[in-house]
Parts: C-alpha cells; structure tokens; sequence
C-alpha cells in the first residue's frame, strides 16, 4: 500500500491510542461498602438465631 | 529498548519503558537521565509515549533544575524537540476529556519550567475546567486525580493541584477503595498526590501503605514511577 495513503490512518489510530492511555476507563470492579456489607451480615445472622414461628400445640384428640 | 511483551501494543512497550528509566533516575540510578536516551530513536511511538507520560517524561529534571535549564545542550535540545512534537502532534482535541487537557497542560508546565527556553516559543495552553475538582464525588474524583498524578511535581503549580488539595480526605478514601480493589496503579497515583499533601491523616498509613503498593504491583513500571516520585520529591513511603 501507498505509506503517504495509511500514514493519516496510522496517526489517527494512533491519537486514538493516546487518548485511551491518557484517559483510561477505571477497571470493572464490585466496590461494596463496608457498612451496608456489616448491615447486610447482621440482618442475616438476626434472621438465622430469631426462634422458630410459634405452631399450635398437638393435643390428645386429634 | 521497547521490550514488547505478548500482547501489549508497541506504544505500551514505549510507555513502559521509559515510566522505567524515569523511575529508575528517580531512584538515582542510571547515571545521568535525558529522554531522548530512554526513546527509541526514529520511531513514531516516541513523541506518542512522552504525550502518555506527560509531565512525567520530564520529572527527573525536577531533581537538577539548574542543569537542566542552564543551557541548550545536545541531549536536551533533542528533548525540547522530542516534547514539541509530542505537544504538536497530539494536541487535545474540541471533544477531548478534562483528563486530557490536564495532561497536556502538564506536560507543557513541566517543558516551560524544566527544559531551556524554546526559541520558537511553546503551543499555548489550552483551557481546562477545575470545577469537578470540587463537585466530583469522591470515587470519580480519585480516578480522574490518579490518571493525573504526573502533575504532582514540584514546580507545577497548577489550579489542579490546588483543588486536589482541598479533597485530601477523599483522596485518601479513593487510596483505601483503590489498594482494596487492588487497582495498584491508580493507588500509587493517589498515593503521591497525598504526598505533596501537608493534611494527610496519620491514620491513613501513607507510607506503609506505598511500600505495599509498590510491592503488591509487581513489575508495573508506571506504579514503579509514582511510589519513586512520592518518595524522592516528598520523602514518602521510602
């Protein structure tokens, strides 16, 4: 191919290139915090020792 | 040079191979630092990496200012060449981010204040915005400072850098979230903006926390180059 037809190709691509540096996207992550994490566990440890729905009692007749 | 490894671009290779020469000055190895030793010569990629770098490209002369400044020699007539056409050739553009146009307002204060006078005089400096230095919320705020950390460099003066410094607790909480998410680049990137802080709260750890980040990051260069600026220019985490 002709170097002068791509040189405006290669120096766009690497503008581009350039720009994703300078300006990168931050890494995908799950952020939680650490309060809501807390919340979150002692929501769930309150619902595993909370005593079991009351039943009604059996009686001899039935 | 530009050692490329698997699947990294040409320009990454560049970029890391001088974050590693800078660094490694920053250290006081190496002998004498110059820019135009640690580029590859005749490459396009040459003026591309010193735009990526910005300021950075330009920090070891931070160290020696009269020597760099006093006079045009050979090796830095070769960089203020090297620096111009990384200015010239990639300029921000109309739609260009506020992280961008601070870079390269960067590395044009660190050409003015650390290289000789350009005789054909410097681009001008393009407006940048520092509003969101006060409304970003904190997570946003340290990553945009941390790409931005090349502008934490005695000498710059730049609004930038005095709006960092009224965010000091954020920045420290964009530190924490950072080494937790063990984004290490962007941890040694707020890390040194908090060491040019004077308000840095002693709970944080800056220092233990530095000499971690540098550890955990392996062999990042760029990471190399923040925790080697922190220490050298702020005496933190060395």
């Amino acid at each position: 191919m002709n170097s002068e037809l791509t040189a405006p190709v290669e120096s766009a691509v690497l503008a581009a290139e350039v720009e994703g540096l300078v300006d990168s996207a931050e890494p995908e992550g799950i952020y939680r915090d650490t309060r809501e994490c807390g919340g979150g566990l002692l929501l769930a440890g309150l619902l595993l020792i909370s005593p079991p729905t009351p039943r009604p009692t059996k009686t001899d007749a039935s | 040079m530009a050692e490329q490894a698997q699947g990294i671009s040409p320009l990454s290779a560049v970029v890391a191979d001088v974050a590693q020469g800078v660094a490694l000055a920053l250290r006081g190895g190496g002998g004498s630092y110059a820019l135009s030793d640690v580029l590859p010569p005749d490459e396009a990629v040459a003026p591309a990496a010193v735009r990526v770098l910005g300021a950075d490209a330009l920090a070891p002369y931070a160290l020696d200012r009269a020597a760099a400044t006093g006079g045009a020699t050979d090796r830095t007539t070769a960089d203020r060449a090297l620096v111009r056409a990384a200015l010239t050739a990639f300029a921000p553009g109309a739609d260009a981010s506020e992280v961008s146009l601070w870079s390269y307002r960067g590395l044009l204060a660190a050409a003015r204040a650390l290289l000789p006078a350009d005789p054909d005089g410097w681009p001008p400096e393009p407006p940048a915005a520092t509003a969101w230095t006060a409304t970003d919320p904190w997570p946003k705020l340290a990553h945009r400072a941390s790409q931005l950390a090349s502008l934490a460099l005695p000498g710059l003066d730049t609004p930038l850098a005095a709006g960092l410094a009224e965010r000091t607790d954020d920045l420290a909480r964009g530190f924490v979230r950072a080494v937790r998410r063990r984004d290490w680049l962007q941890a040694a990137g707020l890390g040194r903006w908090l060491a040019s802080a004077a308000d840095v709260p002693d709970t944080l750890g800056l220092d233990s926390g530095l000499v971690f980040v540098r550890q955990m990051s392996g062999t990042q260069p760029r990471v190399a180059l923040h925790v080697a600026a922190a220490a050298r220019f702020y005496g933190r985490g060395s």
